[in-house]
């Protein structure tokens, strides 16, 4: 295999990286936070599902960005992922909550302007149609699974002691789900733009199991993601565990719940199929926040218990980022795409 | 896996039965002293008095054994990390209503005190209510990590019996200053229906906290 390819492919999993380092948090960050689960549990469990929902459900959600824009060369993948992680790495400057799928849309628009291909505007409205229904879909669910637990511990008069045990292993199976739910929805913003230039082969393993040429793409990231969360997600978990959302391991359960399913809800295809077999209407296979998700998730219980003000200035902070993350990945993919084309003598694009 | 989920189940029921025999101290010691105070008003420092007084002993001793057992697991274990240092206060402070059955029962049996005849119903209807108290308080904290719904229900008797005991306190020791019995004889029982008294005021404080422990549980 070439080296070059692993040169190039060094932005996405550094973005895989850093996903993983931030986005672990939000599944098992109170758990490990409130030591409820230990961090190694957390993260063996959160790096074998992330990668089994990075390869075996990852496709959906990529295959929206492919639509969106479909950069077909290694450098214009290299420069869109780079400039996705010099954004988030600038939001988080600025204490914006930070959602990796929008960076990576900026950053595909940015290539699309720079190689003159359209954008499609329908999927654009969709995209952007779901980040903004994402959290309000997460704070909906919460508050449904929240009145339902809540209604199943009065009645089901739980020891305390019983309902700790339960809650731990709630805890486990929830990350466990969340960690495959993250893997199958946000694999796409790491490594969805490589796809189209993707030189990797399919491997086969024994006459039954193989992985084709994206989803051994798809491992390659599960891994970088992986790796994030074993080497830097402790700090940001006990941060999340003890100071910014300080959370009943219960109500932690409920939020890592509802962020799973809305990260699943847009990113299985399985799911869609049904659906649309049914004539049911069926939600696009987008990437979406887990932190928005979480966002969302908490201030829907909050309302639901009343007595709780909508933060509307941490509201007002993601509908800017909403608008400015994807403007600022775009000027800066554009930019770059101009040096590394104009300076590096690269081919961008086709 | 399943030999796992067995052992953390196990342990947890072990828990929960240790919890639980814990309250039925409270209610242990809360009757054995209602009787220990009957018996000592119709025969004073008697063997049955002694047998009684040993049983609260006994009582107070497995209590504290079993409140050791129950912190100890809570940290070894690191259950209910959230709710931890609530549950441990609850325990220690019921732990505190058993002892204090214990030491005025220990009390009576050191001091002997002379309670003239007309008192002794006062004195009886006073410890029915510390028991009544006292029992109150534990299904209120039993609630607590059962059925948090009937947590109120408990605490406001015990809110209840706590100003009926004050009233009756405050009657009794009025009626003793009263009297024409030695002055040294009326500060001994105004010490005695003091000391009672302050098992519904300590109940009172537990119910207190118990509250605010509620509203955090509750999620």
């Amino acid at each position: 295999m070439d080296l070059t390819f692993f040169l190039f492919l060094s932005s996405g999993l550094f973005l895989g990286w850093s996903l993983g380092a931030n986005d672990a948090s939000n599944i098992f960050g109170t758990a490990v936070g409130t030591k409820m689960v230990k961090f190694r549990t957390a993260t063996i469990i959160s790096s074998l599902f992330i990668i089994l929902g990075a390869v075996y459900a990852g496709s959906g959600a990529s295959q929206t960005l492919g639509h969106l824009g479909s950069i077909n060369t290694l450098p214009g993948a290299f420069m869109a992922a780079l400039a996705a992680a010099i954004t988030i790495f600038w939001m988080v400057e600025l204490s914006m909550p930070i959602s990796t799928s929008q960076a990576i849309v900026g950053a595909i628009i940015g290539w699309n302007l720079f190689s003159s291909k359209p954008t499609d505007i329908t999927i654009l409205s969709q995209i952007v149609g779901t980040w903004i229904f994402c959290p309000i879909l997460s704070g909906i669910i919460a508050v449904f699974i929240y009145w339902s637990i809540k209604s199943i511990i009065r009645k089901s008069h739980l020891h305390l002691i019983r309902q700790d045990c339960y809650t731990r292993i709630g805890l486990i199976i929830a990350g466990a789900f969340g960690a495959y739910a993250l893997g199958a929805n946000n694999i796409a913003n790491v490594m969805g733009v490589f796809v189209e230039a993707n030189p990797l082969k399919e491997i086969h393993f024994g006459s039954f199991f193989y992985l084709n040429s994206t989803q051994v793409l798809f491992f390659i990231g599960g891994v970088a993601i992986s790796i994030g969360v074993g080497t830097y997600s402790k700090k940001v978990m006990d941060t999340i565990g003890n100071g910014i959302m300080k959370m009943s391991p219960l109500m932690a359960w409920v939020v890592v719940v509802s962020q799973s399913i809305v990260l699943f809800l847009f990113a299985s295809q399985g799911l869609q199929h049904f659906l649309l077999s049914h004539d049911l209407p069926a939600l696009p296979l987008v990437p979406v926040s887990s932190s928005q998700a979480v966002i969302g998730a908490v201030m829907g219980i909050g309302i639901a218990k009343g007595g709780h003000d909508l933060n509307w200035g941490l509201i007002a902070k993601i509908a800017i980022g909403w608008i400015t993350t994807p403007i600022i990945a775009a000027l800066i993919c554009y930019v770059s795409l101009f040096f590394l084309q104009n300076v590096f003598g690269q081919v961008v694009y086709i | 896996m399943f030999h796992l989920n067995i052992s953390i189940f196990s342990k947890t029921k072990s828990l929960e039965n240790k919890i639980d025999l814990f309250h039925d101290k409270l209610l242990d010691a809360a009757m054995s002293f209602k009787k220990a105070v009957k018996v000592f008003l119709n025969e004073g420092r008697s063997d049955d008095y002694r047998k009684i007084s040993k049983q609260i002993k006994q009582i107070e001793h497995d209590a504290d054994n079993l409140r050791r057992d129950i912190e100890n697991k809570l940290y070894s274990q690191n259950l209910i990390p959230d709710l931890r240092a609530d549950v441990l206060q609850l325990v220690e402070n019921l732990d505190r209503v058993i002892n204090k059955f214990d030491e005025v029962a220990y009390m009576f049996f050191i001091e002997q005190p002379e309670i003239p005849q007309e008192y002794h119903n006062r004195i009886n209807e006073l410890c029915d209510q510390v028991a009544e108290c006292a029992e109150n308080m534990a299904k209120a904290s039993r609630a607590f990590f059962r059925d948090l719904s009937s947590v109120r229900d408990y605490s406001q008797k015990v809110y209840f019996i706590e100003h009926e005991t004050d009233l009756s306190s405050g009657n009794l020791r009025k009626s003793i200053f009263e009297s024409d019995i030695p002055l040294a004889n009326k500060m001994q029982l105004s010490s005695f229906i003091n000391q009672i008294a302050d098992i519904a005021d300590i109940a009172e404080d537990f119910i207190d906290e118990l509250l605010i422990f509620t509203i955090k549980r509750d999620i």
